[in-house]
Order: C-alpha cells, then structure tokens, then sequence
C-alpha cells in the first residue's frame, strides 16, 4: 500500500501559482512585443516671436551631419537670437521616426523631408503648406522649376507645395574606367555595351563581376529606372493603367533581371544601397547604378581617374532618354511648430543660394537654388554636370512615378521587395512579377482617385 | 479586582477601524508601472485589431470589427511566417537546450582553466543582437567572410552566399542565433547542477550507478524546471525575434525567412497598417498563450517540488 503525502494547500497554491505567473510573464511578453500606433493629435502650433530654440530634424543624419552643422553655424551667427538644435535622423528610419512623432507628438519645427515620403506626411496633416512663404520671401523665383513641380505633384494636393525643394538627384550608371580600359571596352552609352560590358567583365572564378544589382531594399526603384530607361516607355499611366507591365517593360525587366548571378554576386539578392555601393567600392565590380549620392564613396574608393558616371542611356541610338522621376529632397515646416517664423527663417536661409551650393557640392547632387547652379563646382564634378544636363535637356522624357499614392511606398517596398527576389531567383517570370506590381498599383491608384472624389 | 485584558496587535498599517491601506500604497508603483507599460500597450493592441488604422489613409480609419481577423484567415503571408517561426522556434530552442546543457555539463566539471572557459561560455550572451548579426554579416559575406578565405584556398567558389540561397539560409541564420542562445541555457542550466547536493552522486555512486545513469536519474530530474521554464522563455523569445533576422536577412531572400513578429513589423512599420499589424499580434498572443498553457500543462512544472 503506498502512502501519499497530503498536500497541503499552501503548496497545492503554489503549484498553481508557479505556472500561472509564467503564463503571465509569457503573454505580457508576447503581446506587448506588438504594442504600437496611437492617436494623432490636432495640429497646434503657432508663428512665435522669431527668436529662441527650433528643432531641426536631418533625414540623412550621420553622412549628412558635417555640412548641416557648417550651415547651422552660419545661420546662428546671422541670427544670433535663433538656435538650432540639430538631430540626425539615419534615412532608413526616417519614415517610421515622422510617423512615430506624429502619432504620439514630439515633431520638430523643421524636417527634411523627401518627395517619397511627401504625400503620407501630408494625408497625415503634418505639414504646413509653404507656396505663400516662397512667393512673398527671398525664395520666389529662385527654385528649380521642375523640382517645384515634383514637390506639388508629390504632395497630390494639387498646387500647393508642401516642402521646399533643396536638392535633387538622378540615377548614374559609374562605371570603373581601368576596368574597362584594360578588356578593350567601349563606355555603356548604349545597352548593347552596357550588356556586353556586364558579361566581358564577369569572371566568377577570379571573382569579378560586370554588374551589382540591387536585390534587397530598393529593388524596384532601380528595376524601374532600368526598364523605363530601356523600353522608352515615357509615361507611368495610360489612362488609369499602369504602364509597368506594357510589353516593352517586361522585355526590360527580363533582360536586366537574367544579369544575376551570371554578371553580378550571388550576395547582391539582399543589396541594400549601403551593400550595393560597398559591394562596388571593393573593387570586383565593373558597373553599378546608382545616383550622384555616392560619387564621393567612389573617389574615395578608386580615385577619380579610375572613376566615370554617365546617365542611363536612352532606348536606342538617336532617341530621347526616359527616366523615372528622381526622388527630390527638400525641408518641411511642421504644423505643429511654435516658432513657425524662426523656422522659415532657417528654411530659407538654408535654401539660400550660398547654403544650397555648399550643401549640395558636400553631398554631389543637384541645387535647387537656380543661382547655385551655375557654380564652378559643378563645371568640375563630371557626374553631377553630366546628369544636371541630363535633367536639363529637352528632349528627355521624365516619366513621373505616382510619389503621391499614399500606398507607393508599401507597393514599392514592402509588399513586392520580396517578388523580386523571387523574379531574381527564378521563382517567377517578368511578366508575372510585372503584372502583379501593375495589379497593385492600379488598384491603389483607383482608390486615391476615389478619395479624392469624395 | 481589575482585569488585565490583552491588547489584540494592531495590523502593521491598519488604524483603529481604518482601512489596511498601507499594502496597498506599497504596491501602488508596481500597480502603475505595470498599468502603464503592459495593460495600456495590450489594451490599445486589442482595440487597434478592431479598428481600420492606416496613418496615410486616414479617410478609412474606423471600427472593422473582426474584418481584420478575416483578412488574415486569407492571408499567404500571415499562414507562410506563422509555419516558419514553428519551425525556426522548434530548431533553436532544441538546438540550443542541447548544446546549452552540454556546456554547463562540461564547465561544471573542475579542471585548470575552468574561470577563462566559463567566461567564453556565456561572453556570446553580452553581445547585443544587432553587434551579434554585424559580426556573422561579416563571416557570411561573399567577398571579405569565410567562404573568400576558402574559395583562395581551393575550397568551394567565390560569390558563394549563404545568406541569398533560399536552401541555406535557415541554417545560416539558426547558426547565427545559435551562438548568441546557447549561452542563456549555459547560465541557467549550471546555476541549477550547482545546486544538486554532492551526497546523492555518491550514494549514487556507492550503488554502483555509472555516470549516465546518475545523469538520467539525479541530474535531469533536479533540471527539470529549470529547463522547462528556461525553454518556454527562449520560445517566446524565439517567437518573438525580430532584430537578428531583421539585419540579418530582413526576412528574405523572398520572404523565406519572415517569422510572425517580422510580418508585423514590415506591415505596421513599411505598411502603415497598423490595424491589420494589431490583429495580427493579437493572434499571435492567442497562440503564444495557448501553446504556453499546454507546454506548463503537458509538462507538471512545479508540480513534483511542491
């Protein structure tokens, strides 16, 4: 006969106890691992005195900080009674950062914010509209034309502007000359010796490469330079369709995506742009797309003999170029600003033709200011002079992508990064990849329209 | 005659027919904080999975009942993610239980050296995710990590990814994430061995038991809670990772390696659609707890002790 020891109820209790608060801890964990969003509060703010303390958030904090720090020491001596204080913001969380504070408050007076991410900014109420600031300060007349029309069309509000455009860049093809030189090739001023370059240069077993594509963050933003630039498809819609899936794109898009893995690296299926530029910078690579903003990493890298960097070349010999509108970096004045006046201030100070000029000769891209256009560092830098007469020329077809859908970011990153992988992989064909993008955007498109309706 | 009656002791806190409300006043910042940092984030978690809340489209935000909920019955992704982090969540819990125990095993054990080993241990536990996920980008990449070095030597070819091969790339991240928990099991597992009286080995030993059976018999018994609690924990945890798979693989390549928590991040933070982002972790609480009442159930934990 076995004996069993009564338990008492103080350890029966225990026993409960012990698993239950594990339970506890367990879901606790579980769910507020996915604790997020939040009430977005009403638009405040106010215009101030014009003096006192503003925030500036940079959206390209790090890499872009030593030339913000020079411009906000020239505006703090110019306006003694103004101070700047300065946060830099890493460009991959610049997005989900706005979005945060505009949830839960804690927005700066000023921001930098680009046409890509323009449009949810402003369906979120978060900016203040700037098209009467311009035209009755010292900035009227002195932006880019065409870079106040990305600015306008980015917004989807119409006319109104809702950042002041500084800079803007443009996709370049570098290209390593050496590289070139010493196989006997032409310059990729076609597609013929853009895709023979590419296969020439590959040697897998000395593990070189004609070409680094873009796999991961961003693949599609480069997928559509390609096969725009490629087809010569010159609009993004045609009627309220897309034009992404038109056959000509789904031949481009074939062709470029069959260079992985037989003129690029394996590695490149998770290229983001910092793996893609470094990646090239190594030194295996003979060609890699992508814009002004890394003429600098290459100099450093190669030197600028060794270095070149053309605009993509058009569709066939003779014919126009057509590319993809850039995205166009500009600075936001916050709604929920308290000292609005001290914050155009630094706008316009900072958009200045001696401010533009320095900050954009820093980064290597394209002045807003008309006046800084014209300045001697551009006649220097080939690249950025070859791709602002790119801009400029005009005969060249600027197909303008739908920045101002609310869903283009989701459609252009989230929701199908992945599907390129596959279409690299060879999980997919062009055409399904492309008729999915195109299903997509339409639908997102039609519900815009329908909003705007209403 | 007087009578000398006993004064009955006042409760700590308690006034003459007042209230006890010194306990309370005591718990209150416990009651707050947890108020504050756990019932509000899960209550407005419930409430946004309820709602349509996309912060660019404001012009449909509103209540959706359970049209959330619906979605994700449809949703390949939610289906896809879920069956992977069953999967990543089994693999490295087992794998580092396994190897966790076997370390503790060993720097159990006295032999010269035992402080510097122990220290290499659990050094791996002290390095933060995304340092962990830098320094295996780095032994992983193509052109400056392991495989160059093999490929110079004759070893393999060059260009070799493990990271963009859809075959490899689980194993190559469970190697990754491998080394950052086995050290977490090292810990507990050995904090607990130290506690096993001496006596029972030798009695165990004097009977003629070999080391495995002490092992089977004396050892594992003694862990028993230690490695049930310490599993459900990495579980969740492991259900819950999001900073080494993210740097590492961002989910990809083609979503192969996107667990539930990935999924909601990309739709709540790339998406903006945190109504859907909120049912989906609500289900994901659901089946975290569910799966966790089970395991402690299956398993009798703390049922033989007390």
């Amino acid at each position: 006969m076995t004996t069993r020891t009564p338990r008492t109820r103080t350890a029966g209790r225990r026993a409960i106890r012990r698993p239950a608060a594990a339970v506890a801890l367990v879901t606790a964990l579980a769910l507020t691992a996915g604790a997020c969003g939040g009430d977005s509060g009403e638009a405040a703010g106010g215009e101030g005195d014009g003096k006192g303390t503003i925030e500036f958030w940079d959206n390209n904090g790090g890499v872009r900080t030593p030339v913000w720090k020079k411009i906000i020491a020239a505006f703090e001596k110019k306006y003694p009674d103004i101070t700047v204080k300065y946060v830099p913001v890493p460009i991959t969380d610049v997005q989900s950062k706005y979005d945060t504070a505009i949830a839960g408050g804690g927005l700066p007076d000023v921001g930098g914010v680009g046409t890509a991410y323009l449009a949810n900014m402003v369906a979120q109420n978060a900016l203040e509209p700037v098209g009467d600031r311009i035209e009755s300060g010292a900035l009227k007349g002195k932006l880019s034309p065409g870079m106040v029309e990305s600015v306008r069309a980015a917004g989807g509000e119409g006319e109104e502007m809702f950042s002041v455009p500084t800079s803007a860049n443009q996709s370049v093809l570098w290209y390593r000359e050496d590289l070139f030189d010493q196989a006997g090739l032409d310059a990729p001023e076609d597609w013929d010796a853009f895709y023979e370059a590419a296969e020439e240069l590959s040697d897998q077993g000395r593990n070189r490469f004609g070409f680094t594509i873009r796999g991961g963050a961003g693949s599609i933003a480069q997928a559509l330079d390609m096969m725009y630039a490629q087809s010569g498809v010159d609009t993004f819609w045609k009627g309220d369709k897309t034009t992404v899936n038109a056959p000509e794109n789904v031949e481009a898009l074939e062709r470029y995506a069959g260079l992985y893995k037989k003129a690029t690296p394996a590695a490149d299926l998770n290229n983001d742009f910092t793996k893609m530029v470094a990646q090239f910078d190594s030194g295996d690579i003979g060609m890699l797309l992508h814009n002004l903003g890394s003429y600098t990493d290459h100099v450093k890298a190669f030197g600028e003999e060794k270095i070149a960097g053309i605009p993509l070349p058009p569709s066939r010999k003779g014919a126009p170029r057509t590319v993809p509108s850039q995205p166009v970096d500009g600075l936001g004045l916050f709604r929920d600003s308290d000292n609005k006046a001290a914050a155009w201030k630094f706008i316009e100070f900072a958009a200045s033709h001696e401010m533009n000029s320095l900050w954009n000769e820093e980064a290597g891209s394209i002045p807003s200011n008309t006046d800084a256009a014209g300045d001697a560092w551009i006649e220097e830098a080939a690249p950025v002079k070859a791709a602002v007469e790119a801009v400029n020329d005009p005969r060249a077809k600027t197909v303008q992508l739908p920045y101002y859908l609310p869903d283009w970011n989701s459609v252009s990153k989230a929701d199908n990064e992945p599907a390129f992988q596959k279409l690299l992989l060879g999980e997919m064909t062009a055409q399904e990849f492309a008729d999915r993008l195109a299903k997509d955007l339409n639908e997102a498109q039609a519900e815009w329209k329908e909003q705007r309706k209403e | 005659m007087a009578l000398a009656v006993a004064k009955k002791p006042r409760r700590p806190g308690r006034r003459a027919g007042g209230p006890a409300r010194l306990p309370y006043l005591l718990i209150s910042p416990a009651v707050l904080l947890m108020a504050g940092f756990l019932a509000y984030p899960m209550l407005s978690v419930l409430y946004y999975s309820l709602q349509h809340y996309n912060v660019t489209k404001p012009w449909r935000n509103g209540f959706a009942g359970l049209d959330n909920f619906s979605a994700l019955l449809a949703d390949d992704l939610f289906w896809q993610s879920l069956v992977f982090s069953a999967r990543w969540v089994g693999v490295e819990v087992s794998l580092q239980l396994v190897f966790g125990l076997a370390l503790a095993l060993i720097v159990n054990q006295s032999f010269i050296g035992r402080g510097l080993s122990r220290a290499m241990v659990f050094s791996p536990w002290a390095v933060s995710g995304v340092l962990t996920t830098t320094i295996w980008i780095l032994l992983y990449n193509p052109s400056t990590g392991v495989s160059r070095y093999l490929a110079d030597a004759g070893i393999g070819s060059y260009g070799t990814s493990v990271l963009s091969d859809p075959d490899t790339v689980f194993w190559a991240a469970v190697l990754a994430e491998l080394w950052r928990g086995v050290p977490f099991f090292a810990i507990l597992i050995l904090a607990d061995l130290q506690s096993i009286p001496r006596d029972l080995y030798e009695a165990a030993s004097v009977d003629g038991a070999g080391r495995v059976r002490q092992f089977l018999h004396i050892t594992l018994p003694h862990l028993k809670d230690a490695i049930i609690l310490s599993t459900l924990l990495r579980a969740v945890w492991e259900f819950n990772n999001v900073d080494l798979l993210y740097t590492l693989t961002g989910g990809g390549p083609a979503g192969a390696t996107t667990t539930l928590p990935l999924y909601v991040a990309n739709t709540g933070i790339e998406g903006h659609d945190f109504g859907y982002a909120s049912a989906l972790t609500t289900v994901a609480f659901v089946i975290l707890l569910f799966c966790s009442i089970l395991y402690l159930r299956l398993s009798k934990f703390g049922g033989e002790r007390s």
